[in-house]
């Protein structure tokens, strides 16, 4: 079988989930060996733009460019894997997703100077403009979950992510269940694959692996505001990693009497 | 990211910079016979960190600033709690400021090895990846994988994570390491040592190349004792002046500059340099044990002009980290064992203030400032040591332009061959690595080419 063509592109994030992979220092040299790397900007400076067979991406789209070249690189790719909730959800800067708050805070940061070459945007997941194969999400994405779905799609066999929420996860360690200790914690509505690090530490869930497939938030949001959270408090917590796919969660939530 | 660009007659344009964190992309112009622009652009999009944490509470700003950048995760957390612990009057135990610098020596470890052995050494050595230098260096390129290693290990035992680690938080940890894990940390870092003095003797024996040196003026945090160290609440400069992190703005003096958007620094209006070559600098006869016999070693004069010696100034600290891990995990342990409570998180006794923190991030100085009412985060500033040294870097492109070009007799920088073209381009990326950039971090910073030039 011929190593299928792979390339890693980074767009607006921290560039946690790339570094994720070159963290992987014992499989290193082996992820260089299972694909031909052609292009990896961050690790390496011979990289060709051609055709590929799978692409990863991290970051999310912000400027007019990386939407051109996000369009551009699903043309040439035959799977587009979203690595991390940046380029999943729209990461940590899609927590006002909808708000209508966004050109205020770049005017605040950036004041009245116009961009002439890159314009920006409000930040957006790729899915936003481009059909996704696969999403690994993770603040950054798990080292290990990378690994066993990297394999997989040098096979060609679909990724395969957890299905359950860190909870699951959180019983596994046999941790004292921080809920019930009246700490905000999101361990029930947010994707599992973490190892449930936080609260085996003692530390509420933050949802840094963005929501959970069919997670009730309903009953999420009743019993903390049972422990005395408001609704403001609540959805801020939720809004920190979320990004478009809670926003969208929430509204579903609102059609019900949740109030 | 960059769309394929005609190469002018004029210019020699770097359109996007390999083996750093982020985009970036250099841009040289000559008119007759004159330099005429150096631009260091940097189209990254903008993500609007400051504005985010408008509104939050103390712990969710922790949760949120490493998010700036993944590389110095660890230093953003940290300055945040040094910044937030000052205005919220939180006084830490002894325990919980020994594993702070533990972390903190592991992230220094990691992102030191990444970027001096992997993003910078191939450079030097004619490679274009630390995985195609394999081919002859594979021991160096699996000692410097073990360094890294080692440094992730130890952020991930410490923080929960090697990136974005939750544990370490305002007031304390969520939970101490074991006594165990601790050990195993002492040990491998001992193992680890005779490693980094082979990897200093490799990276002393390189050839560095000159055309971009100039005087420099450095910064950095003074440590509260005698001893060598990443944290403190003064800043100690090159000109002999000590001043007070309070004083910050004044210090950085960050500026619009008319070429682009982003905002520069600069210190009574000369560009200065942060990072392991200022801590050198100002800080290296403060070391102890191998690490200061290496300095010894490998510090010349050289290292006031050249920002490429910033690998080796890297390099050292790693052995640095290393040696001091094994005092500070004895340390620990003792107090661990005979003070259990120690350990707990200190909740703030007021609920409003603002006050700056600072830590020397790998890269440089990273300040934090917050102000807080009732709980709530009203106002935040950070900057950024990638900030900080943008001017010098563009100053380094500048002197080394002006060596390599203007000497090449020729009017226009069309007759330059492909290989002489190469070189120079090298050359350029050769220092703005050696500044270790991390460009995801510049959060203030959306730098756009806004002239397109004839």
């Amino acid at each position: 079988m011929n190593k299928p063509k792979v390339g890693f592109y980074n767009f607006s994030g921290c560039a946690g989930c790339l570094l994720t992979i070159l963290n992987c220092e014992d499989a290193l040299l082996d992820i260089f060996n299972a694909g031909e790397v052609v292009s990896f900007l961050m690790a390496k400076s011979d990289n060709v733009e051609t055709e590929l067979d799978i692409a990863f991406i991290d970051g999310s789209i912000t400027t007019n460019e990386q939407e051109e070249f996000l369009i551009n690189l699903r043309n040439r790719t035959k799977k587009l894997v979203c690595l991390g909730v940046c380029s999943c959800y729209g990461g940590l800067q899609a927590m006002e997703y909808e708000r209508k708050t966004w050109a205020k805070r770049l005017k605040k940061v950036y004041g009245n100077k116009l961009f002439n070459v890159v314009i920006p945007m409000e930040s957006k997941p790729a899915d936003s403009f481009v059909k996704v194969d696969y999403y690994i999400p993770g603040c950054p994405i798990d080292g290990d979950l990378f690994l066993y779905n990297y394999a997989r799609l040098c096979r060609g066999l679909p990724v395969d992510m957890p299905k359950t929420p860190v909870c699951l996860e959180c019983k596994w360690h046999e941790n004292e269940c921080l809920l019930l200790k009246g700490e905000l914690c999101l361990g029930p509505v947010t994707a599992g694959g973490c190892k449930a690090r936080c609260p085996s530490h003692n530390l509420p869930c933050v949802g840094c692996f963005g929501p959970a497939d069919e997670s009730n938030l309903t009953s999420e949001f009743n019993l903390l505001k049972e422990k005395g959270y408001s609704y403001t408090e609540i959805e801020r917590k939720m809004r920190l990693f979320g990004g478009v796919k809670l926003v969208k969660n929430l509204k579903s939530l609102w059609k019900k009497p949740a109030k | 990211m960059e769309k394929t660009s005609k190469v002018k007659l004029n210019q020699i344009r770097i359109p996007a910079i390999a083996r750093v964190e982020g985009h970036g992309n250099i841009l040289v112009e000559v008119a007759k016979g004159k330099l005429k622009t150096i631009h260091l652009n940097i189209p990254e999009g903008p993500r609007l960190f400051e504005t985010l944490v408008i509104n939050k509470t103390p712990q969710e700003v922790v949760n949120i600033v490493p998010r700036i950048c993944a590389i110095c995760s660890v230093s953003h957390r940290y300055a945040a709690i040094r910044a937030l612990e000052r205005a919220l009057n939180v006084k830490t135990t002894k325990t919980t400021l020994l594993l702070r610098t533990l972390m903190h020596c592991g992230e220094m470890i990691e992102s030191h090895s990444l970027h001096a052995f992997a993003l910078a050494l191939p450079d030097f050595l004619g490679y274009p990846s630390a995985i195609a230098m394999t081919d002859k260096y594979a021991p160096q390129v699996l000692s410097a994988l073990r360094l890294k290693k080692f440094g992730n290990y130890v952020m991930e035992v410490v923080t929960a994570r090697y990136t974005h680690g939750e544990n370490a938080t305002v007031g304390g940890f969520g939970k101490a390491p074991s006594s165990e894990q601790l050990l195993t940390i002492k040990q491998q870092a001992n193992e680890l040592i005779p490693v980094a003095e082979e990897l200093i003797e490799l990276m002393r024996n390189l050839e560095y190349p000159t055309a971009m040196e100039d005087g420099m003026t450095f910064m950095c945090l003074k440590p509260p004792t005698d001893k060598y160290g990443f944290v403190g609440d003064k800043v100690l400069i090159s000109t002999g002046e000590e001043q007070p992190i309070e004083r910050y703005k004044e210090l950085c003096n960050e500026r619009v500059v008319e070429h682009s958007t982003a905002k520069r620094c600069r210190y009574n209006d000369r560009p200065f340099v942060v990072g392991a070559l200022a801590r050198m600098n100002l800080l290296g006869e403060r070391l102890r044990g191998k690490a200061a016999d290496a300095f010894k070693r490998c510090y010349s004069l050289s290292w006031i002009r050249n920002p490429l010696y910033a690998n080796l100034a890297q390099t050292i600290e790693i052995l640095y980290c290393l040696e001091e891990i094994d005092t500070i995990i004895d340390a620990l342990i003792k107090r661990i064992k005979t003070l259990p409570d120690e350990t707990k998180i200190i909740e703030p006794s007021i609920k409003s203030g603002k006050d700056v923190g600072a830590v020397e991030a790998p890269r440089g100085t990273l300040y934090h400032y917050y102000e807080v009412n009732r709980g709530i985060i009203t106002d935040a500033n950070m900057i950024i040591p990638t900030t900080q040294n943008l001017d010098a870097i563009e100053n380094h492109i500048r002197v080394a332009a002006q060596n390599l070009l203007l000497n090449i007799n020729t009017k226009s920088l069309a007759s330059l061959s492909e290989e002489q073209r190469k070189k120079i381009e090298l050359i350029f990326e050769m220092i703005v690595r050696a500044y270790d950039p991390c460009i995801s971090c510049s959060v203030h910073l959306v730098e756009t080419q806004n002239k397109q030039k004839t």
